[in-house]
């Protein structure tokens, strides 16, 4: 291939290979080398965004993961995750399982890794994958998992005192036939739940929480997407203190046609906060 | 993994692979006679239930005594995923055999070096015309939906050594700055009639021997004293793009593609420069003027100016293939899970995920990639989305030769980000544009053939 590629350079002189023949060596600008040399981190500086709301968050239009929420706008790079919450995000393995697939050789052995990342400040997310390599499924599921982050709403069992620690009413998911109910519990309390979602709890920044729950439990995948859903509900609750009325803000794409910048959307996402606490 | 145990023994040649959570487990045997591995297998492994404490799982798997069965607590034989498994075997298979070169944009050293005698490979600004004269028709050049004249995307030079008539070949992609154009445009791909297809996006090719009336036969010297055999038409002084067929009626002077650049140049600027230029040019010659008048782009949207260079992907394949330092902490648990897997269904995702995140995984190699470039018959582009995508039916016979038409290259969204596009409502955005082109190169009359363009769009639906 190389001869070929030496015999049609030939054949062109220097009229320049045009694509699909090879890289353009006289031009020496060393891309492959240069960014080999760099390592990891370069790559992850030089992210260009694909997406629409990619662009918009590279620019720094968009400061924090709510605004995404607030308009359920799709989120399909999880560099986007990371640039908003930053070095907060930690992610964690849970599990690293080798599945098998009988073939005519033998068995096909590859492994299923679960990674859990949150914030520990009302953001979690949870990533499955399975790969040849162990440190592929990992990688896939950590960015499986960032694409899932959902936020989760914390309030108070009793006095408004300090920082918000447990869900701020007793909510209830279901997945399968597994129900996971949590109920407020009062500081110091600790996540009285079982080993799996207690760590997902962690991970969510619930710091006080009862938890009960019934149904097959065993089945660990309904067990996690109970307690998911349950967290998703938290913000789903219409409590009193949610009972103005909303004031629609321009989404994101809409914002930024004019260069005027709205007040109304600031107002509205500090009340929303400063409810919480 | 950890490392197998063998145990040699000259009966059989059998590998007993020993994981310290679960005990001894057969991997590979290479069976001479059944009797005889049966009696190893035994013998091994009461001889490993003397030295270590084991459940009495082991001697119910025994008694079963198959030699690739397992236990099952531990690992699973998946049966439900086997479409899934295989399906992803067979992607890797594909992608690996045919090389395809990225074209990543860059700013180019000296504007010079992009006009069209050194034949370069560019995006934005104004195209560099491989045949100068013979430019697209009128009813080529504007989009089907809304009448305007289209704008330059890119251009790439993809000669094809082995026939005489493509020493030198150029593609150029054109699309309509609307959005609300390329929903539009949208529908049109799906017809299968490529005579009446209106499109809000095409792709050009053009092709010259070696031995041609426009350039010499030698290669550009690149020491700036190259220049074109002749000179080109005269080109839309608003766009700078298309032939500037129609003049403006008081100075006769500046040339226009279309009706609607001459009423923007009007607006914008000629109102006031008409009256000096008809002033000035009175008493000069007519044959003066073509070279005298630079060529203005007076267009203020056109896309900024880069030059692409390209780059073979496998030359970034050795840094994919790292291993993960920063995850070596595993916190694995003693006792099995085995309802694990039917976290598969939940949080794997749907096909539309699944295309996305291979998508990504693949650009990921080089993110700041806009262009993938392989003309080979095996070669398939690669899909952001499931959805959208054609089949071999969709994709029309060549319209000037009748022959098959074969995937090109395609032109990938980062391009936007290049570009600087705004990010409203209403504003350009895609997720590929993807190029199929005569297999044969064909000749024809045209100078400028039109190939058929396949555009996805970026479904809105949630992760």
């Amino acid at each position: 291939m190389a001869e070929r590629g030496g015999e049609r350079g030939g054949d062109r002189g220097g009229f320049g290979r045009g694509f699909g023949r090879g890289g353009r060596g006289d031009r020496g600008r060393g891309r492959g080398g240069g960014r080999r040399g760099g390592g990891r981190r370069e790559e992850e500086e030089k992210w260009v965004p694909v997406t629409k709301l990619g662009r918009l968050v590279k620019e720094g239009k968009i400061r924090s993961l709510e605004q995404i929420y607030l308009h359920s706008l799709p989120v399909k790079e999880h560099q986007i995750i990371e640039t908003l919450l930053g070095p907060q995000l930690k992610d964690e393995v849970m599990k690293i399982m080798p599945v098998q697939k009988q073939t005519r050789a033998g068995q096909r052995t590859r492994f299923k890794a679960f990674v859990v990342v949150g914030d520990g400040n009302g953001h979690v997310g949870l990533g499955v994958k399975c790969s040849k390599e162990v440190a592929t499924a990992i990688r896939g599921a950590i960015i499986l998992a960032k694409l899932s982050v959902i936020p989760v709403r914390r309030g108070y069992w009793g006095n408004k005192i300090g920082k918000p620690h447990t869900v701020p009413c007793k909510v209830t998911g279901k997945c399968g036939s597994v129900t996971v109910r949590m109920v407020p519990a009062p500081r110091g309390s600790g996540i009285v739940a079982a080993r799996v979602p207690k760590k997902v709890l962690q991970f969510a920044g619930i710091e006080d929480v009862f938890t009960s729950s019934r149904g097959s439990t065993k089945t660990l995948g309904n067990f996690v997407k109970a307690t998911f859903d349950c967290l998703l509900k938290t913000y789903g609750f219409l409590t009193p203190d949610l009972w103005r009325e909303t004031r629609f803000t321009k989404s994101p794409f809409q914002e930024y046609t004019d260069l005027l910048a709205k007040p109304t959307k600031a107002i509205i996402l500090d009340d929303v906060e400063k409810l919480d606490a | 993994m950890p490392l197998p145990s063998t145990h040699a023994c000259e009966d059989c040649l059998l590998l007993v692979y020993t994981d310290i959570r679960t005990g001894p487990r057969i991997l590979f045997g290479a069976v001479l006679s059944s009797f005889l591995i049966v009696d190893c297998v035994i013998a091994y492994m009461l001889e490993e239930m003397e030295m270590e404490d084991k459940n009495p799982n082991n001697l119910q798997d025994l008694s079963s005594l198959r030699i690739s069965s397992l236990e099952e607590e531990e690992v699973e034989v998946e049966e439900d995923d086997y479409e899934d498994d295989e399906e992803e075997e067979e992607e890797d298979d594909d992608e690996d055999e045919v090389s395809v070169a990225l074209g990543f944009v860059e700013k180019p050293k000296n504007p010079r070096l992009l006009l069209r005698h050194l034949f370069p490979s560019k995006a934005g600004g104004v195209p560099a015309w491989l045949d100068p004269v013979n430019l697209p028709s009128e009813k080529s050049r504007v989009c089907g939906f809304c009448g305007e004249p289209l704008q330059f995307l890119l251009q790439v030079y993809a000669p094809i050594s082995e026939k005489e008539s493509t020493f030198h070949r150029m593609l150029f992609v054109f699309m309509c700055t609307s959005m609300a154009c390329l929903l539009q445009d949208q529908h049109e791909q799906w017809k299968r009639r490529p005579e009446t297809q209106c499109r809000s996006v095409k792709v050009f090719r053009c092709q010259l021997p070696r031995s041609n009336p426009f350039y010499s036969s030698e290669p550009p010297r690149h020491d700036g004293t190259d220049k074109p055999s002749g000179d080109g038409a005269a080109l839309c002084c608003w766009c700078g793009t298309w032939k500037g067929e129609k003049v403006c009626g008081s100075c006769k002077k500046a040339r226009y593609c279309s009706e609607k650049h001459q009423v923007m140049h009007w607006r914008s600027a000629h109102k006031v420069e008409c009256r000096q230029i008809c002033a000035t040019f009175q008493t000069s010659d007519s044959s003066h003027n073509q070279r005298t008048l630079p060529l203005m782009v007076s267009s203020k949207t056109l896309w900024p100016e880069y030059e692409i260079v390209s780059e073979d992907e496998c030359s970034f394949d050795t840094e994919a293939s790292e291993a993960s330092d920063d995850k070596s902490s595993l916190v694995s648990k003693a006792e099995v899970d085995e309802m694990f897997k039917s976290l598969l269904d939940k949080f794997e995702g749907n096909d539309d995920q699944r295309s996305w995140a291979s998508f990504q995984g693949r650009i990921a190699k080089a993110p700041e990639q806009v262009l993938r470039y392989c003309r080979d018959v095996k070669a398939k582009p690669l899909w952001p989305m499931s959805s959208g995508r054609p089949s071999n039916a969709d994709i029309p016979k060549c319209s000037y030769c009748g022959g098959p038409l074969c995937f090109e290259f395609q032109v990938l969204p980062q391009l936007l980000y290049y570009f600087g596009v705004k990010n409203d409502i209403d504003s350009l955005d895609w997720a590929t544009i993807v190029a199929y082109t005569c297999m044969a190169s064909c000749e024809a009359s045209v100078s400028y053939k039109e190939e058929f363009v396949w555009v996805q769009l970026s479904s809105s639906s949630p992760i």
